[in-house]
């Protein structure tokens, strides 16, 4: 894989971030519409930031799952940080107290540009974290935009909003399929989502995503089909 | 307290816990750290496979199911990220329009 200059990373991390804010609009229309307070929402989104794991945690009070379900759903949602969030440790600056807090950085769309602009297993920290950043900025806006203009709308499927989350999806999954690892891992996860989906609910067929893609992994690597040894996995 | 600002808190509780485990544990194997390249794609096409499955065996060919393809096309042709999004976003909504 070539390296791409942190430059150029950033420059596409701008379309990136203000495709997050647009979620974050259709997050507060749909938060508000399941009839959860926006300060709220607005106050999951400045803590929680994890976009997947908020959009769980409103369809489980729109459809009645309670707030325990939510809680379950979207925990279980980002238990995936877990991982990207020890890879990342072990690239971000500084001693454990400020790791932690830029540690809350970290999402599928940070981590993906940061995993672009260095490798898999040593992500860019500088891309990592203003890249983070920026989405964060723009998740809290956008929620609270989404708040405000929530019941002006009226229903978010009839503007597409639906759609737009597969399509942001593929469109951050297709460029990590430049191997063969990559292509075993994403083939694996989508189809134990397909098997677990009819059966569980919320964020269970992610979990069984995230461990197909763990088992599938080989030990080259999943997104580095070739790249020198000493770049690959260095961990000092 | 209501309900919903205990599952705020939970949530948001559990979120900083999963994502800072990494900064407070000591640092993991390499082997590890190596599988975990795996999880991103996997999970990615697990979310797509979950957003248009909506629960069922098979995907339902309506609007939706119009703006993914739509988005797969354009994501194939390597358009940039903000017009496949709103491509596949427009699409949905169009054919509801037209509906």
């Amino acid at each position: 894989m070539v390296r791409k200059a942190p430059r150029s990373t950033l420059f596409a991390a701008l379309p990136v971030a203000a495709a997050v804010g647009v979620f974050g609009v259709s997050y507060g229309v749909l938060g508000t519409a399941a009839g959860i307070p926006g300060w709220q929402l607005v106050l999951l989104s400045v803590c929680t930031f994890a976009g997947s794991a908020q959009f769980a945690f409103v369809s489980a009070f729109a459809t009645g799952a309670g707030p325990l379900g939510a809680i379950v759903s979207g925990g279980l949602l980002n238990t995936r940080y877990l991982a990207t969030g020890a890879v990342a440790a072990q690239v971000l600056p500084g001693g454990r107290l400020r790791r932690l807090l830029l540690a809350q950085l970290v999402v599928d769309e940070s981590y993906v540009l940061a995993v672009a602009a260095g490798t898999p297993a040593r992500p860019d920290p500088g891309v990592l974290v203003a890249a983070g950043a920026l989405e964060w900025l723009c998740w809290v806006t956008g929620s609270a935009v989404g708040v405000l203009i929530g019941n002006v709308l009226g229903d978010p499927a009839r503007l597409g909003f639906d759609a737009a989350f597969p399509a942001l999806f593929i469109a951050l999954l297709w460029p990590l399929l430049d191997g063969p690892g990559a292509r075993r891992c994403a083939l694996g996860g989508a189809l134990a989502a397909a098997l677990v989906a009819p059966w569980a609910p919320g964020g269970v067929p992610l979990a069984a995503a995230a461990l197909a893609g763990l088992l599938l992994s080989g030990r080259d690597g999943a997104g580095t089909p070739a790249g020198p040894p000493d770049e690959r996995g260095d961990v000092t | 307290m209501s309900g919903t600002l205990l599952a705020v808190m939970g949530l948001s509780a559990l979120t900083w816990a999963c994502k800072g485990a990494g900064s407070l544990l000591p640092r993991i194997p390499e082997p590890l750290a190596r599988r975990t390249a795996g999880l991103a794609p996997a999970l990615l096409a697990g979310l797509v496979v979950t957003e248009v499955l909506d629960g069922n065996w098979l995907p339902r060919l309506d609007a939706k199911a119009a703006g993914v393809a739509v988005a797969l096309v354009l994501a194939w042709r390597r358009t940039p990220l903000p017009v496949t999004v709103v491509a596949g976003a427009a699409v949905a909504a169009l054919l509801r329009a037209l509906a």
